[in-house]
């Protein structure tokens, strides 16, 4: 029996023994809503049923549903949307989306059983999480899907009206339609795959793709090697192959012939910082990535150690004075730490992914990008193409989290790939490469020395901070402690170790969450040791209006005012509450577009922005709907698209602040043409005067570009810029001129207030509750920042607890590479998050209000750490606070 | 089903059951020769109880149904709570008992088609001279990973029976040797095939607990696991079972331990005894010494609740 039913459609299974499930759905039935994310069974991205119970289908044999059905969400609410599908739209349980046809359709079995077993009994958020335990969400979407999975159970969806969703693309969300760059198939299109270096270091001396080619359906092989042909990390890109299908290709990518000179390798920063360590980037600098986000500034460097960047100082050298004093005179008001954080990899869902092809001399590309306006003009320029002959287009990104924000290495092998196939290629990272050479945050060492005075002042700090880059540069961590807690003296150095290992790339808010750990840290030992309340003590060090509000809100909470006092702390089972304070720039891209139309009677608002679940299409709409009173499905918003006027990256929580001023401005511009052009004046007394004579207005358009901010600020609001002096304006000036980005004033503001448990049995650390306050002014779309707020700190508690990047130091194999080893939050880690938004501090902004994605993810390792701290008298010094450094870390204590 | 299964066209010819082993290993190419299904027969595919409480398992029930018999749950508790804490919810339905047992090492090394592993034909154990984080403390043989199967570990605990198409009546230590040879998983020849699970009837008034230490909330593997069975009466205690997962090449029994409470009073010294004792011949590697006390840890977690 071969065949099965597909969504109650038989049909043929093939003959291969080795085809999973998700091949014949995804590939032969076109059914691509089920993705294939970790091939491991860990995820649950593939999720489906089988004879109604949940499976993971990268797993199963495609002959094992013989005789069988399956239904995968595409046959899930098709008629009309089941009640777990309206639950997860109407409280936003989604943010990318990638992840959701498997929280769907695991939740809808789940769902159905309990209700034809428990009636009216609401399941617990232990019970759905155990349920949901088999899916991972990396956008953090937890806390909304549990209680999305909870409400549906009490039967809140089951009414047959419209279902409703604060995010506008949610229905083809979670209907399974929402098509990624994954997705995308043209016609007589092939594979490509990339064929990466076994070793650490080496020349390449030969390369020779004869017997690659002579493979039969193999259609193009491609050398991707740099102009010194040399591999510096184990996976970087050497060649790429198309072929006719993925496992053609990967036995082209095996005869392809290479011979390797190898070089001596140096592994990891210790290796790197050794006197005799071999130089790695000796003549040929240019070649390293870039870990942050603003351009690399020149810096010197000796042998493997670039730095120090140490611009953002201030009085350097009477901070270093005074802290040598205090250490020679035993003050205790001195405190002098080391901490270490670990490699936290993006791990988007969607792995980066893109689909090349051409039509004569222009080029189309699906990628899954979060700049595709950039990403045209970096296209243009590698391959020498006019610009307006080259289309990117990013419908849906299943994360981002800053690895997608250049022209990535999937994107040069398509484009590269077509050109020599003529034909389409589309080339898919695997979760190996995306968890080994895709980007991460780098991990970091840092030196920290905080001195405050007798009068309970801070006067002096030091911070070194070193990152564990690989074959990049520019992690930007001391730098950043200079624009938060003002002191005389500040020296801050940062370095980066280059060694034979993948590149760092930006990961949301660079720099901000290790140089919280070490800094907030320090404050709560200088808190501790000069008896203050930790929060109050902010509020003395800490001058920023917009935190100084949050601290007033954070010294209010129940969990803060009445957390035991230390010495109750005894027994297994220990309790402790942390605070943390966190920033990040206000950033904004000029030349920002945001064009509104009206065509046949509705109002279209366009610019070549993305949205890569942060809600940029909502933000959108809601501008545009609140101004035109108007609901925000009513108006059809078009981004992720190149061709559409320029619009900003999303990344560095700019996309916000990037759109809502020049939408704003479109929006004036569009009301006066409306009134002019309108050929009937609404009825006396309409209640939407605007939705009439839109309706009644013939088609054209306007468009605005982002203003300068105001130039008057509130009292207390600065630009950190300014507060820099020189060289903050030296600084401003570049990223702006070679970055395209410009750093506003005032500071977006996260503080947070942590309660945790650790089980000092089995060195277990469990977050149960997380409050954040947040001060980044208006909310343009309240419900999906909260979404953002939230995956924020899952993302902190897995960074702070969790994910650690694991390699070996002799071979440079990242170990690590495979989603059961490198360990996202789950579901049932979730604590339980309070959200607290403060709208003031960004009056000079037009609309209020600027981005959340990164703030909320600054303080919540260092409050984890607090608490930690708190409930145990030990301080981690290093993350992720993993069960085996917990038990150290009591036993140390124990000892001392 | 019978078998002649080394040699097709070179290469080894793996039997397949769930498939959620295998199919990874497919598709990083850690696995190339050819596949055989296995087919489901009656007798692989049933729990049968007989009157006295032992139970048979066909080696294709799925890890779900173990976990959710009534009858298992009454009978071996600690084998139903390790079938419920394995894996997720989406394997445990489709991943079998039979492949647990004979399913491949998790070892980073071995699961990358690239690095070099004992397990894949290599000379060296990678992880011993590398990151071996996740290795064993009982170095009992030239590999330094541990054993993946929750399941033997359960089945260890209740002295449980293996019988394949070849060979009946099988230990747990002789389906899965002692780990003295690196290179293989289990001591199964090429293609035999594991038929049923015998379990012997349970003893009269015992109980039973599981439990993982991880990281994480759930859905992890254990860094370790211990099974522990114990019979209490008239204030002592009658029997102690503890087999460990996660420290050693192949699941453990603590005997040092187990012996230290052999009659022993029901008593917070008798667990304190068992939990020292529960480390007797581990030599912990480079980077695994937390796993003595994660192994110290679960020991006294599951004593004190077993004698509670
Ligand atoms: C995310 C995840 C987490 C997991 N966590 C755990 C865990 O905590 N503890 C744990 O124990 N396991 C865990 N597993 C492993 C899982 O339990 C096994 O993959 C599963 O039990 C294998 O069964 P299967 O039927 O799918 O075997 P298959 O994948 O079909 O086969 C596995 C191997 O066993 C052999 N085999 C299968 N059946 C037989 C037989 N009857 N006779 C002889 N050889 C046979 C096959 O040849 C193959 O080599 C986890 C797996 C995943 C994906
Ligand atoms: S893709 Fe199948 S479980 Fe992750
Ligand atoms: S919404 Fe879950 S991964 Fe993005």
């Amino acid at each position: 029996m071969t065949q099965c039913r597909f969504n109650g459609v038989s049909r043929e299974l093939p003959e291969s023994p080795d085809a999973t499930l998700i091949d014949v759905i995804r590939d032969r039935e076109g059914l691509t809503g089920a993705k294939l994310v970790c091939g491991a069974g860990v995820c649950g991205a593939c999720t489906v049923l089988l004879d109604g119970a949940p499976v993971a289908s990268c797993l199963l044999p495609a002959k094992a549903a013989a005789g069988r059905s399956v239904v995968t969400i595409e046959g899930i609410g098709a008629g009309a949307l089941h009640p777990v599908q309206k639950a997860f739209m109407a409280l936003d349980a989604l943010q990318c989306g990638f992840c959701t046809p498997g929280f769907i359709v695991e939740s809808v079995a789940f769902h159905d059983e309990w209700r034809a077993k428990k009636g009216a009994a609401v399941p617990t958020r232990e019970e759905i999480a155990a349920a949901l335990s088999g899916h991972l969400c990396r956008c953090g979407a937890y806390d909304n899907i549990l209680r999305a999975v909870a409400e549906a159970c009490a039967g809140r969806f089951d009414g047959g009206d419209a279902a409703r969703s604060p995010r506008v693309e949610a229905r083809d969300k979670v209907a399974g339609a929402a098509k990624y760059t994954v997705d995308i198939r043209h016609d007589r299109q092939f594979e490509g795959v990339v064929f990466r270096s076994r070793i650490a270091h080496a020349k390449i001396e030969a390369l020779d793709f004869a017997e690659a080619l002579a493979i039969p359906g193999v259609a193009a092989a491609i050398s991707l090697l740099g102009e010194d042909r040399t591999v510096r990390y184990v996976g970087q890109q050497i060649a790429a192959v198309a072929a006719a299908d993925r496992e053609t290709a990967l036995r082209a990518c095996a005869a392809i012939k290479v011979q390797y000179r190898e070089l001596p390798p140096v592994v990891g920063m210790d290796a790197a910082r050794m006197p005799t360590a071999p130089e790695i980037f000796a003549g040929s600098r240019k070649s390293a990535g870039n870990a942050s986000e603003g351009m690399a500034m020149p810096t010197p460097w000796r042998r493997n150690v670039r730095g120090p960047s140490s611009a953002f100082s201030l009085k350097a050298k009477k901070a270093r004075n005074w802290i040598a004093a205090a250490r020679e005179a035993g003050d205790p008001l001195l405190f002098e730490a080391t901490f270490r954080t670990g490699a936290q990899q993006h791990c988007s869902l969607e792995p980066h992914a893109a689909v090349a092809r051409f039509d004569g001399d222009r080029l189309t590309v699906h990628v899954s990008t979060q700049a595709v306006f950039e990403l045209k003009k970096l296209i243009a320029k590698r391959f020498k193409l006019d610009p307006s002959h080259v289309r990117v287009i990013a419908t849906h990104v299943g994360g981002g989290f800053g690895s997608k924000a250049t022209l990535g290495i999937e994107t040069v092998a398509a484009i590269e790939l077509a050109r020599a196939a003529k034909a389409p290629v589309r080339v898919v990272f695997d979760r190996h490469e995306e968890l080994s050479v895709a980007g991460y945050r780098p991990g970091a060492e840092m030196n920290i020395a905080l001195l405050a005075d007798r009068d309970g002042r801070l006067k002096a700090l030091s911070l070194a901070a070193h990152g564990d880059t690989g074959a990049s540069v520019n992690s930007t961590i001391a730098a950043l402690a200079r624009l938060i807690y003002p002191a005389e003296a500040k020296d801050l150095s940062d370095f980066d170790v280059v060694s034979n290992l993948p590149p760092g790339a930006p990961f949301r808010a660079p720099g901000g969450p290790p140089m919280a750990f070490a800094l907030e840290q320090a404050v709560d030992e200088a808190a501790l040791r000069l008896k203050t309340d930790p929060i109050a003590l902010r509020k003395r060090w800490d001058d920023n209006p917009n935190r100084r509000r949050l601290y007033e809100w954070a010294q209010g909470l129940s969990a803060w005012r009445n957390a035991a006092p230390p010495a109750s702390k005894t027994g297994r089972y220990r309790r402790g509450v942390g605070v943390a304070a966190g920033y990040w720039l206000y950033l904004w891209q000029p030349g920002s577009k945001v064009q509104l139309s009206v065509e046949s009677g509705r109002i279209v608002v366009a610019s070549a922005a993305q949205d890569i679940g942060t809600g940029s299409r909502t933000v959108l709409a809601n501008t545009i709907a609140r101004e035109f009173e108007l609901e925000p499905h009513e108006v059809e918003v078009r981004i992720g698209d190149s061709s559409l006027p320029e619009g900003p990256g999303s990344g560095g929580s700019r996309t916000t602040a990037s759109l809502v001023p020049p939408a704003l401005l479109a929006a004036q511009k569009l009301k006066q043409a409306v009134q002019q052009r309108t050929r009937r004046e609404p009825q006396a007394g309409s209640n939407a005067p605007w939705r009439e004579m839109i309706a009644a207005c013939p088609d054209f358009s306007v468009s605005s570009e982002r203003p300068e901010d105001a130039r008057t600020l509130a009292p207390g609001v600065r630009s950190p810029l300014g507060e820099v002096g020189l060289m903050g304006h030296i600084f401003g000036w570049m990223m702006r001129r070679f970055s395209h980005i410009a750093i506003g004033a005032g500071a977006p503001s996260s503080v947070q207030v942590v309660e945790v448990e650790v089980d000092t049995l089995l060195g277990h650390v469990r977050v149960l509750e997380v409050h954040t306050g947040i001060a980044v002014g208006k909310l343009a779309a309240p419900a999906l920042a909260q979404s953002q707020a939230s995956g924020a700190i899952v993302q902190g508690v897995g960074y702070a607890l969790y994910e650690g990047r694991e390699v070996d130091l002799q071979t440079g194999d990242v170990l690590t590479a495979g989603m059961e080893d490198y360990r996202l939050p789950g579901v049932a880690d979730t604590p339980l998050i309070d959200l607290h938004f403060d709208e003031g501090g960004f009056d000079h902004v037009l609309g209020g209000g600027v981005g959340i994605g990164e703030v909320a993810t600054v303080p919540t390792a260092a409050a984890i750490a607090n608490a930690v701290r708190n409930a145990t008298g030990v301080r981690p010094k290093e993350i992720p606070l993993r069960p085996d450094r917990m038990l150290r870390l009591l036993s140390e204590g124990a000892r001392t | 089903m019978s078998a002649p299964m080394m040699i097709a066209d070179g290469k080894a010819i793996e039997l397949r059951a769930g498939g959620t082993d295998l199919s990874e290993r497919r598709r990083s190419g850690v696995s190339r020769g050819s596949l055989i299904d296995i087919a489901p027969t009656p007798d692989m595919t049933g729990i049968d109880c007989s009157a006295n409480g032992a139970a048979r398992i066909g080696a294709l029930v799925t890890i779900d149904r173990i976990a959710n018999d009534p009858r298992i749950a009454a009978a071996y508790p600690g084998l139903a709570a390790a079938a419920g804490g394995l894996a997720t919810p989406q394997i445990r339905r489709v991943a079998t008992i039979g492949g647990n047992l004979a399913q491949h090492s998790r070892c980073w090394y071995y699961r990358n088609p690239h690095t070099a592993c004992l397990k894949k034909h290599g000379s060296i154990c990678s992880a011993r001279g590398g990151n071996h984080l996740y290795g064993v403390i009982f170095d009992l043989g030239p590999c330094v990973a541990p054993h993946p199967s929750t399941m033997a570990a359960a089945l260890l605990a209740y002295d449980a029976r293996i019988d394949t198409d070849r060979r009946a009546d099988l230990t747990i230590a002789q389906l899965l040797g002692d780990g003295a040879n690196g290179a293989v998983d289990n001591a199964l020849e090429p293609g035999e095939t594991i038929t049923r699970v015998e379990l012997p009837p349970p003893t009269l008034g015992e109980r039973a607990l599981y439990k993982r230490a991880i990281s994480r909330a759930s859905a992890e593997w254990p860094l370790v696991e211990i099974v522990a069975r114990a019979v209490v009466a008239d204030g002592s205690l009658r029997l102690l079972r503890l087999a460990a997962g996660g420290v050693a090449p192949v699941p453990l029994r603590l005997a040092a331990a187990e012996a230290a409470a052999q009659g022993a009073a029901a008593t917070g010294a008798t667990i304190a005894r068992v939990v020292e004792q529960s480390t007797a011949g581990a030599k912990p590697l480079a980077m695994t010494a937390y796993k003595l006390d994660l192994l110290k840890g679960l020991v006294r977690d599951l004593m004190e609740r077993l004698l509670a």
